[in-house]
């Protein structure tokens, strides 16, 4: 009964430079919904719920009680909602891979403003531009100017603009995980300290994988997934497949690898490793089976493209988070 | 004062730290450029080391090891070679020119290939110039 | 993790690191950084009151951290961990900067050395903030030794051994004991017969109890560590599995084969023969050409295949004083004939060696020297007008004026060099090798017969070109070291060693078949890779292969690692110098 009397909590949940799969992953717990709606107020939620920014402006600060924040900043919009939604919220969750960790928009910094710009408004097959004319910040309509987003040349996971107090990961995040944390929010349970990545184990996805694992681990060719025939039960790695779950982190239920893709490290980075890329680069390259410099270098041609196999997901907090 | 660029070397405990000892003892000299970090085996160097160095400042990154088949651990030099290869697409890939990351070899008793490898590499890395990662890591935009 | 309180020493090393490196103004201005609570230099920070300093410092202000700037880590890091012990703290608290061999000798440019010095000091200070006490550890010594070869080397420090006590296996490759020394007649300076002294110690070796002996055998790679090494050994088709707590490497050297330097003809001129050859000669008691006929002409050729940088840029260090022992033995042989010793440069140092050269002189002996590095003699068949067989061609340097020496033997003193399989040995016992294949010691002047390799040791020919009272000193001396550790009855073992987060590390077993030590098994009930902290030696590969983050390598952790980059490549000091 006690529970009745407590007040709401207050949601909210925000995409920036997202695909918009976190938000669908929220209503993944399907009938939990009305769990969820019973103890919290959703206040905010372009998605799904009309109201504008102006309204979130005018909450007080520290109005909202959890905000689940996806997507990556890209742009100045993402940064201003990111910045609003920090001083109205008391606990901002960075809520999955792109807030996290920068996620597949992060991939974009393969590529630098310019040559987004010049692909997009250009180049690209389906482009009709004559006049070459570019994103615009501001514009004069009928009724006054009016300012729009600023493209930045850099994706940015959340963490870059404003402090976070947690992170769920995933792309998008295993909508179970999201249900065990918000029910622990609600019900006052004690909070992992500030900054911790929750939702997730401390071990890697090898794991949870139930995939036959041995210490062969000497690859003479590497395969990308459609060219080998997986037998559903031998470790990716030991059939020459580069699968990223050693240096990522438990949580997901490794969905992928049960759909025989192997994983790409979503999850993020386990908790000692700075950069789950560069360790994963070291692990791969030392499982290659030749010391001459000549057939490693023919084995490593087999790696098309290393920076968005190792950092797919995580490049825009990688050691290096993009081109020079 | 001319460009001095800042190279980080990783170095072996046993053949290349002892080379370039050895290059004290016999009073070489060479450029100051090279600043040595010191580790038990080239197997010990990772890839996270060496993009941490560019990351904080460095114009080139030299590794040193035993030469093929002299490793102190057997094989540890050749884990690092292999290491090297996938490192340099992949910092070809971020835009870093090749030459700024290097692997050599250099036994014990290579002072003088040492001090020589030292100058040699400072002068390539002067005429790339400046390495612009820490610059525009350092500022988002 | 407490907070680090970090003592910092800079030191002079006299001028060595003084001269070129403002020793007074970096220590001043690493004070400046936070957590360094002392920072000092001194003259001499290896000295007892350079350590005292420290000892009191680390008492005085409770400093948990400390960071030497001097020489070679190589040289003093366990100087100074005994320091740090005496002072109460675990050793590996302890960084050293390297601002001597690595800084002042190497550059010209005080102002940049001392930056430099200030940058390698900064990431020592940086490591050292992360380091982590580690407990020593130790093992007990199992007392076998087993020594590889059987020479001259091998035989005395076998002896040595179990004389006093103690099992020796010793290990032979070919059918016979003796080494070298065993084809060799009579030895310099004081002619003595090399017979004599080898022959009883080979009866006693055969015969000793506690000597057990494997001829044509060989030793495949040994596994293990000090105290506690086992290996396997082949003797024909049987394999025979061995355990023992040292090793002694004895195998000797080979010489050159001068077929290669086309001025000297050997291989073409049946009269040109190596030094062992014509040591074969005087064992036999028969000087003779190849025609069978009483050489009147003898000429010694010095440095064949030494003290050339085509060849061996090394002395070869017994041959000056063979080729006199030869010319001595010649007079004596051959009262008539003219001798003629073509040398580069008379190395004559050594007990008795310079009067050797001395009295050799007073021989009726022609001394001639050539140009080693650009105009060696050139050896051609005589016409046969000339009543011998060969002309050499000599510029000699001494008169300035090239001769031609008649011939009817050339004697060629031939390098000494490292054996073929000596590659392979290094491999099978973990000893290093320097860029002319032979062993290299753990130091060359401190420790001349230990390795890198803790409980291995080399001997003899094999470390260096060596004459016979040297190898059997070196043998004595390695004998000594294993006896005393065997009475110690254990040994301290690596302690930097890797380890598993059992809490992290997921079972993929990408380390296991990177250590080349076996060292980590997979531990199938846990799920989880576990490291013999025993067998691993601490090479840190593992570590860097764990794509989980799961090993740490002890004293190489990745965060010690990337902090010590950050501090490399810090900044914080280089506006204060401009």
């Amino acid at each position: 009964m006690g529970k009745e009397e407590k007040p709401k909590l207050k949601l909210a949940i925000y995409w920036a430079a997202a695909c918009g799969g976190c938000c669908v992953s929220v209503l993944d717990v399907h009938e939990k919904l009305l769990d969820v709606i019973a103890v919290a107020d959703l206040v905010f939620w372009p998605i799904a719920i009309d109201i504008k920014y102006k309204d979130v402006e005018k909450m007080p600060d520290g109005y909202i009680d959890v905000t689940l924040f996806n997507g990556a900043i890209r742009n100045s919009e993402n940064e201003y909602m990111a910045r609003l939604l920090r001083l109205k919220t008391k606990i901002l969750v960075a809520y999955g891979s792109c807030a996290h960790i920068g996620g597949i928009p992060g991939l974009a910094n393969f590529s630098t403003r310019e040559e987004i710009f010049k692909r997009v408004y250009e180049e690209s097959e389906s482009t009709v531009n004559p006049d070459k004319i570019r994103p615009q910040t501001e514009v004069e309509v009928e009724e006054g100017k009016l300012d729009l987003p600023e493209f930045f040349n850099d994706v940015m996971p959340l963490d870059e603009v404003v402090c976070v107090d947690y992170y769920l990961p995933g792309c998008p995040p295993q909508s179970e995980r999201f249900f065990e944390v918000f029910t622990a929010i609600v019900n006052g349970l004690d909070l992992p300290p500030k900054k911790s990545v929750v939702g997730v184990t401390d071990k890697s996805q090898c794991d949870d994988c139930e995939r036959k694992k041995t210490d062969n681990k000497l690859v003479k060719r590497f395969y990308r997934p459609h060219e080998i025939e997986d037998d559903g039960e031998t470790c990716f790695l030991e059939q020459g497949v580069i699968c990223l779950g050693p240096a990522t982190r438990s949580g997901c239920g490794v969905r992928c690898i049960k759909g025989n893709a192997p994983c790409r490290g979503c999850y993020g980075p386990p908790p000692d490793v700075a950069d789950p890329g560069a360790k994963m680069m070291s692990a791969i390259a030392t499982m290659i089976d030749a010391n001459d410099p000549e057939e490693i270098e023919e084995i490593i041609e087999q790696i098309d493209d290393p920076g968005g196999t190792f950092y797919r997901y995580s490049l825009p907090s990688a050691i290096l988070r993009r081109t020079i | 004062m001319s460009y001095q660029p800042k190279i980080v070397s990783f170095l072996c405990n046993w053949c290349s730290y002892t080379g370039a000892d050895l290059a004290g003892t016999s009073r070489m000299k060479y450029a100051p450029n090279v600043r040595i970090i010191r580790v038990m085996c080239s197997g010990r160097i990772e890839p996270t080391f060496v993009l941490k160095a560019f990351r904080e400042g460095a114009d080139g990154v030299l590794i040193c090891g035993c030469h093929p088949g002299d490793c102190h651990y057997h094989e540890g030099n050749y884990k690092c070679l292999r290491r090297y290869y996938l490192l340099q697409k992949y910092i070809q890939q971020m835009g870093l020119k090749k030459e700024r990351l290097r692997l050599e070899w250099i036994s014990a008793s290579e002072g003088k290939q040492f001090a020589e490898l030292a100058d040699e590499y400072t002068e390539s890395i002067k005429e790339l110039g400046p390495c612009k990662v820490k610059e525009v890591m350092e500022v988002l935009t | 993790m407490e907070e680090p309180r970090i003592g910092v020493y800079v030191c002079w090393c006299g001028t060595n690191i003084a001269k070129m490196v403002d020793v007074e103004h970096v220590s001043k201005e690493l004070e400046k950084l936070p957590d360094v609570i002392i920072s000092r230099d001194y003259k001499y920070m290896c000295s007892d009151p350079g350590q005292d300093l420290i000892i009191k410092d680390i008492k005085e202000n409770n400093l948990n951290r400390i960071v030497v700037s001097a020489c070679s880590p190589r040289i003093h890091e366990l100087t100074f961990h005994k320091a740090m012990e005496k002072a109460g703290l675990n050793p590996y608290l302890f960084e050293m900067a390297n601002i001597r061999e690595q800084d002042s000798w190497v550059h010209t440019d005080r102002k940049e050395a001392t930056e430099k010095a200030k940058s390698l000091i900064l990431g020592a200070i940086n490591k050292v903030r992360w380091h982590e006490a580690l407990e020593k550890r130790s093992v007990d010594i199992n007392p076998d030794t087993l020594i590889i070869g059987g020479g001259i080397a091998g035989l005395t420090a076998a002896l040595e051994i179990a004389d006093a006590g103690k099992k020796v296996y010793l290990v032979e490759k070919t059918d016979k004991l003796g080494g070298h020394a065993a084809n060799i007649d009579l030895t310099f300076p004081f002619m003595n017969s090399v017979q004599q002294m080898l022959n009883p110690k080979i009866e006693k070796v055969i015969n000793h109890p506690n000597i057990e002996l494997f001829l044509e055998t060989r030793i495949d790679e040994a596994f293990g560590y000090v105290g506690n090494f086992e290996t396997t050994i082949k003797k024909e088709n049987e394999e025979i599995q061995l355990k023992f707590g040292n090793i002694i490497v004895a195998t000797g050297l080979k010489t050159f084969d001068p077929g290669g330097i086309e001025n000297y003809g050997y291989g073409k001129l049946p009269d040109v023969v190596t030094s062992s050859e014509f040591e074969r000669m005087l064992k036999e008691g028969k000087i003779q050409t190849n025609a069978g006929n009483d050489p009147r002409h003898v000429a010694i050729i010095h440095c064949v295949g030494s003290r050339n940088s085509d060849f061996h840029e090394y002395c070869s260090r017994t041959c000056c004083m063979t080729a006199l022992k030869y010319a001595n033995q010649l007079r004596s042989a051959l009262p008539e004939a003219n001798i003629y010793e073509a040398y580069a440069d008379m190395m004559a140092f050594g007990k008795g060696c310079e009067e050797l050269y001395l009295a050799t002189s007073r021989k009726n002996v022609t001394f001639l020297m050539f140009d080693q590095k650009d105009n060696l003699p050139k050896i051609r068949k005589a016409d046969s007008k000339h009543n011998f067989e060969m002309l050499i061609e000599i510029n000699d340097k001494l008169s300035g004026v090239t001769v031609d020496v008649p011939a009817d033997l050339v004697i060629l003193m031939v390098a000494q060099e490292a054996h073929e399989n000596a590659k392979e040995v290094a491999h099978a016992v973990g000893v290093s090798m320097c860029g002319n294949a032979f062993y290299i010691e753990k130091h060359p002047k401190l420790d001349p017969v230990a390795t890198t390799t803790d409980g291995v040791y080399v001997v003899g020919s094999c470390q260096a070109p060596k004459d016979i009272p040297d190898s059997v000193s070196q043998a004595r001396a390695a004998a000594a070291r294993i006896l005393a550790s065997i009475s110690f009855g254990s040994v301290e073992v690596e302690v930097t060693t890797a380890v598993v987060n059992e809490n992290l590390c997921c079972g993929c077993q990408t380390c296991i078949n990177v250590c080349p030590y076996t060292a980590i098994s997979y531990d199938e009930e846990k799920q989880v890779s576990v490291v013999n902290e025993i067998l691993c030696k601490g090479c840190g590969t593992c570590g860097s292969t764990c794509p989980t983050g799961a090993i740490r390598s002890r004293h190489f952790t990745d965060q010690q690692i990337l902090s010590q980059i950050e501090g490399l490549l810090s900044t914080v000091l280089e506006l204060e110098e401009a």
